[in-house]
């Protein structure tokens, strides 16, 4: 049985959607990080599925450059994160309101 | 040593004296005194050696002072027969009015100010005589004015002395305005402002002889000479200490409208020398008819002043610029003198200024009195004195030029003889009329000294024979021109006669007008109507007190509206405003809340990719 090209897309709009719905309605900062995440990988699959479908390397190419900028974008969004947290004492995005007019 | 040094020598040390005085000397009268004094002795040095070095040789020397673009503005040195003369005018009369005033300020609050404005103004004063370019003049010309403003407004706390200072400087500013944009033109028509290049330039090609330039630089002299319609400020400037109007108002600055005008001749064309001419000779005229409603001995003599640079510019109107200068050195001296004898009378009579309340002057102060009288002779223009030689030169070079100027002017000294004589007999003959005349006594030895060598200036100064020939040369030539013409010895003698017939009848109608020692206005009494009239002096004050206050105050307030209202109200306020609402507004997308922050990032990717698929258009 040979999964086919509509479920991949399927798949990842659903997980972008996810994310995107993550990001929109959670008020927790590291929830709608790993929304933020979720997203990328959505991303990265749907390039994946083109890529295969189409018999090329590019979207291949284009998801090891995307997984290692997320990899290092990670590492500073969670120190930020963990800063924040050290700082303020909440992550709470309804808290985080310093940029108020 | 160079004449270029003598002559940096005679600008030099009057501004360092005022400097000195300005920052050391306020609390230190006597030195203050002392250092203006000497200042002024040594412009003398400096300017007989100036005139030995250059031996009747023109003398230029200029550097550059400061370069902008093209332009290139100098100061320099133009020595010639003109500014010798002119100089040794100035130093002379200028030191004896120095002496004079130890003197007369001996009472003063604060004689350091005022002797420190007589050297700035000494300073200023060569300048311009000295200058070799129009830019150099209209410097010093400003510079003699801030002199003249200081030493009017020297008593400080009357108000009527700040009021004339200030308007001796506005006046002039008006006039200044011409010269100013003058001299721009004449840079841009001439590509100099140098005066002996502009000659030379003129020389070459004679049709750049311009009109306006003429006019606009005319300008300059009318504010500064006092002449019409911007006489109105030189009587009001009485109220200065004598001394100065002495120095400033009536032998020098004045005279420096007419010695630049000399100095430019050759920018004139025919129009405005006959312009300058009726000018003069309705100055000369109208002057000398308001002198018979003043009461106040130094603004008799301010008329007189009027009158005479009245004389003056129609000399120079009759095109010959040398009689001009003639008789502005022979007006110096007498009315120098006339002056001084006036502060004499003041400072002796305990600063009484109304001459119907003198009187009886002859016999308390008999040197003031007889160097006065010899004053009003030579004024009046009496055969062999000063006046007469300046004063019947122009006459007879109206007579060639311009018949008509020659009557009215010939008239002029019947009236200057007429209002002299008033003054002298009312003032100084008779018995005193106040407890102050009773009183009068001559002052010290260093004001009656002036008087005399003033008396004998005054005397001897038309005398052009006895003068070095170095200062004289200029005006000789003229002299010589004049006598040279055809018809020129009937012409002598007629103006011989009717000159001498009009101050023997000014001077004898006004004895018996009058009569010795008045104690009041005959005039006044008999033809009421009349000499209100004369008093209103046309009402040249009124007119633009008037203006004044009732069109330029309220074109003034309009502006003031437009610019509280239009410009600060609906323009800068306005537009703040909405710039203000609108940011009102935009404050609010900015809550502080990252959920509406991913909203406004959505619709931004929304908008960017609408515009990629080409479903927003903007172009």
């Amino acid at each position: 049985m040979t999964v086919g090209i509509h479920a991949f897309i399927f798949l990842a709009s659903a997980l972008f959607a996810i994310g995107l719905l993550g990001v929109l309605l959670r008020r927790n900062t590291l929830i709608v990080y790993m929304s933020l995440e979720l997203m990328l990988n959505a991303i990265n699959l749907a390039l994946i599925a083109f890529s295969r479908y189409n018999n090329t390397m590019d979207g291949n190419l284009l998801v090891f450059f995307i997984i290692t900028v997320a990899a290092a974008e990670v590492a500073v969004g969670l120190a930020i994160i963990v800063a924040l947290y050290r700082r303020r004492q909440t992550v709470m995005i309804e808290e985080l309101n310093a940029l108020r007019a | 040593m160079t004449i270029a040094h003598y002559l940096t020598g005679t600008m030099l040390t009057p501004a360092v004296a005022a400097v000195l005085i300005a920052l050391f000397c306020r609390q230190r009268p006597k030195l203050a005194i002392a250092l203006s004094v000497g200042a002024a002795a040594a412009i003398c040095a400096f300017t007989a050696l100036a005139v030995i070095k250059a031996d009747g040789e023109t003398y230029r020397a200029s550097m550059e002072w400061l370069t902008i673009g093209d332009l290139t503005i100098e100061l320099g040195f133009l020595f010639d027969g003109t500014s010798a003369a002119m100089l040794a005018m100035v130093a002379l009369v200028g030191f004896l009015i120095h002496v004079f005033s130890i003197g007369y300020m001996k009472d003063d609050t604060s004689p350091a100010r005022f002797f420190g404005g007589l050297s700035i103004f000494m300073c200023a004063m060569l300048g311009i005589v000295l200058a070799d370019n129009l830019i150099m003049i209209f410097l010093f010309w400003e510079l003699v004015g801030f002199s003249s403003y200081m030493l009017i407004g020297h008593y400080l706390t009357k108000p009527e002395a700040a009021a004339a200072a200030k308007k001796a400087f506005i006046v002039n500013r008006i006039g200044d305005l011409g010269f100013v944009v003058g001299i721009v033109y004449a840079y841009w028509n001439f590509g100099t402002v140098n005066l002996t290049e502009m000659a030379a330039v003129l020389e070459v090609n004679p049709d750049l002889i311009s009109t306006t330039i003429a006019a606009l630089l005319m300008c300059g002299f009318i504010g500064k000479s006092a002449q019409f319609p911007l006489h109105v400020w030189l009587p009001d400037a009485m109220a200065g200490p004598t001394p100065a109007s002495a120095l400033i108002h009536a032998a020098t600055m004045v005279a420096a409208g007419g010695y630049f005008l000399i100095r430019i001749t050759y920018l004139f064309p025919q129009s405005v020398l006959t312009f300058i001419l009726w000018l003069g000779v309705g100055l000369a005229l109208y002057a000398g008819i308001c002198a018979y409603a003043q009461k106040d001995i130094k603004r008799v003599l301010a008329y007189s002043t009027l009158s005479q640079l009245g004389y003056v510019s129609a000399a120079f109107g009759l095109g010959f610029s040398s009689l001009a200068l003639f008789h502005l050195i022979t007006h110096a001296f007498f009315k120098a003198l006339l002056f001084l004898c006036a502060g004499s009378v003041i400072h002796g009579c305990h600063h009484e200024q109304n001459m119907y309340r003198m009187g009886g002057l002859l016999k308390r102060m008999p040197i003031t009195s007889i160097t006065f009288f010899i004053g009003i002779l030579a004024l009046v223009g009496v055969y062999g004195l000063s006046g007469y030689y300046s004063k019947d030169a122009i006459l007879i070079a109206g007579g060639f030029v311009s018949p008509a100027a020659m009557v009215l002017l010939t008239f002029g000294a019947f009236l200057t003889a007429g209002y002299m004589g008033r003054l002298y007999w009312i003032a100084f003959l008779g018995e005193p009329k106040s407890d102050n005349a009773a009183k009068a006594h001559e002052g010290s030895w260093t004001m009656t000294l002036p008087l005399i060598v003033l008396a004998i200036l005054s005397i001897i100064g038309g005398k052009i024979g006895l003068w070095p020939e170095q200062l004289t040369g200029y005006i000789g030539a003229g002299l010589d021109n004049l006598a040279a013409m055809d018809g020129y010895d009937a012409l002598y003698n007629n103006i011989l006669i009717w000159g001498t017939l009009a101050w023997v009848l000014g001077l004898a109608g006004s004895f018996f007008f009058y009569g010795k020692g008045a104690k009041t206005d005959r005039l006044e009494e008999k033809a009421r109507p009349l000499y209100h009239f004369i008093e209103g002096r046309l009402w040249f004050d009124e007119v633009y007190d008037y203006y004044v206050a009732k069109i330029q105050q309220r074109f003034a307030e309009v502006l003031a509206f437009l610019d509280v209202f239009v410009l600060k109200g609906l323009i800068l306020r306005g537009s703040a405003g909405v710039v203000g609402v609108l940011g009102i507004f935009s404050r609010r997308l900015h809550d502080g809340n990252l959920h509406g922050f991913v909203y406004w990032f959505l619709a931004g990717t929304l908008i960017a990719l609408a515009l990629a698929l080409g479903w927003l258009n903007f172009s």
